[in-house]
């Protein structure tokens, strides 16, 4: 039985706010976290099957690597995370022999030539910035990363809505997941660490990770914010000559207690 | 990792750098060859987005001299395996990234290249 969720709020700065209970959890926890994610989600594992030859991918929020190895035989998915330890594990993702190119950055950060990308993978990573302001950043960076004529975006959170198998107790009024609200629920999920101890007993370290659970409707309205404040158009490339640039939302929906959505910028 | 491939995408991101702010040049390296599954096709569709005469530099700044100054229209067999070597089978361990504008440093450690830019370096 997995440990309960509890609600919690952010009051402080939100970069230190992160660095406290999201990166230096992963750092200290970061073998163990890596030892239970193995399993690629099947809309990301049909996504990075469908790329064509030759494409240069970014996977920001990597973690441990483990979708690095897919798109092994067409293109090649570089992997961005602030976490060194868990860069350690996933530069052999997939195998020891493997290498595969990680790079120690922020999301909210550029280090690269703008637009030289592909394509982009957030999975499991905006769900983890404190604001609405500081997602909508990191929705905004992987918009830059891709290219402005064809690149491809696929994007995960954590949802409220969770799913049965998962068994998780989720601390939210009813009226907090109706329909009408788009704002979601900023929780602790505790990550219970078992250490040897130097006594003959084992010790549990209990580790509280910062999440951002998304509600019905809320990463799509975060995406076409952000998308907008660029100056792209949203939607399908029309007839209409005015219209230079945009993105397409090819898909969205709900997936194993988690918000995806996949998207396509283009250019006229 | 850093291989040539993953360089040729990088550029300085520290405040107020937004020109001339790659490629990055390597200093005090320690460079690995590791053989890689050679594949004429990704390299092909790859071209286009590299940036030649950064990679060129930067490969000859690492001791590699096969690539031609100019981009051969031309792409045999020969040159793609020059090519493939050059992006996919040379890993920079340790050392050195300094942009050519800033000079601002970003290390390389156990193959992983540091990008983070303290507070107040951030743009
Ligand atoms: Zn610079």
């Amino acid at each position: 039985m997995p440990p309960a969720v509890k609600k919690t709020s952010v009051s402080e700065d939100p970069q230190v706010y992160e660095n406290l209970h999201v990166h230096e959890v992963y750092e200290k926890i970061a073998v163990h976290f890596s030892a239970t994610r193995y399993k690629p989600w099947p809309i990301i594992a049909q996504f990075l099957s469908g790329l064509p030859e030759g494409w240069i991918g970014l996977d920001s929020g990597t973690g441990n690597g483990k979708y690095l190895p897919l798109p092994e035989n067409n293109s090649v998915l570089v992997g961005l995370d602030r976490s060194f330890n868990l860069l350690k594990i996933a530069r052999h993702a997939g195998s020891n022999n493997a290498v595969r190119e990680v790079v120690r950055g922020d999301v909210l950060d550029s280090p690269w030539r703008p637009g030289i990308f592909d394509y982009a993978i957030s999975i499991a990573t905006i769900h983890h910035l404190a604001t609405t302001q500081r997602r909508k950043l990191a929705v905004q960076r992987l918009l830059q990363a891709v290219s402005d004529s064809h690149g491809r975006i696929l994007i995960y959170v954590w949802a409220i809505e969770q799913d049965e198998l998962s068994k998780r107790e989720i601390p939210v009024e009813d009226s907090t997941v109706s329909e009408k609200t788009t704002m979601g629920q900023d929780v602790f999920v505790p990550w219970n660490l078992n250490r040897q101890s130097t006594r003959s007993d084992n010790e549990t370290q209990i580790f509280n990770r910062y999440y951002h659970m998304f509600a019905k409707g809320e990463l799509i309205a975060l995406v076409v914010e952000a998308a907008r404040e660029l100056g792209l158009h949203i939607g399908p490339r029309g007839r209409d000559q005015e219209i230079k640039q945009g993105v397409d939302i090819v898909q969205d929906g709900w997936e194993r207690s988690n918000y995806y959505i996949e998207l396509r910028r283009w250019k006229a | 990792m850093v291989r040539l491939i993953t360089h040729n995408l990088l550029a300085c991101h520290a405040k107020g750098c937004t020109s001339n702010n790659f490629p990055l040049a390597f200093s005090n390296v320690q460079i690995e060859i590791r053989e890689a599954e050679f594949n004429p096709e990704f390299l092909k569709n790859f071209i286009p987005k590299v940036e030649w005469n950064a990679l060129v530099d930067t490969a000859r700044q690492l001791g590699d001299t096969s690539l031609p100054l100019e981009q051969p229209e031309m792409l045999d067999e020969e040159f793609l395996k020059s090519l493939h070597h050059v992006l996919l089978e040379i890993h920079v361990e340790e050392g050195v990234m300094t942009c050519p504008n800033c000079k601002h440093e970003y290390p390389i450690s156990n193959g992983i290249p540091n990008m983070l830019l303290a507070e107040h370096e951030i743009g």
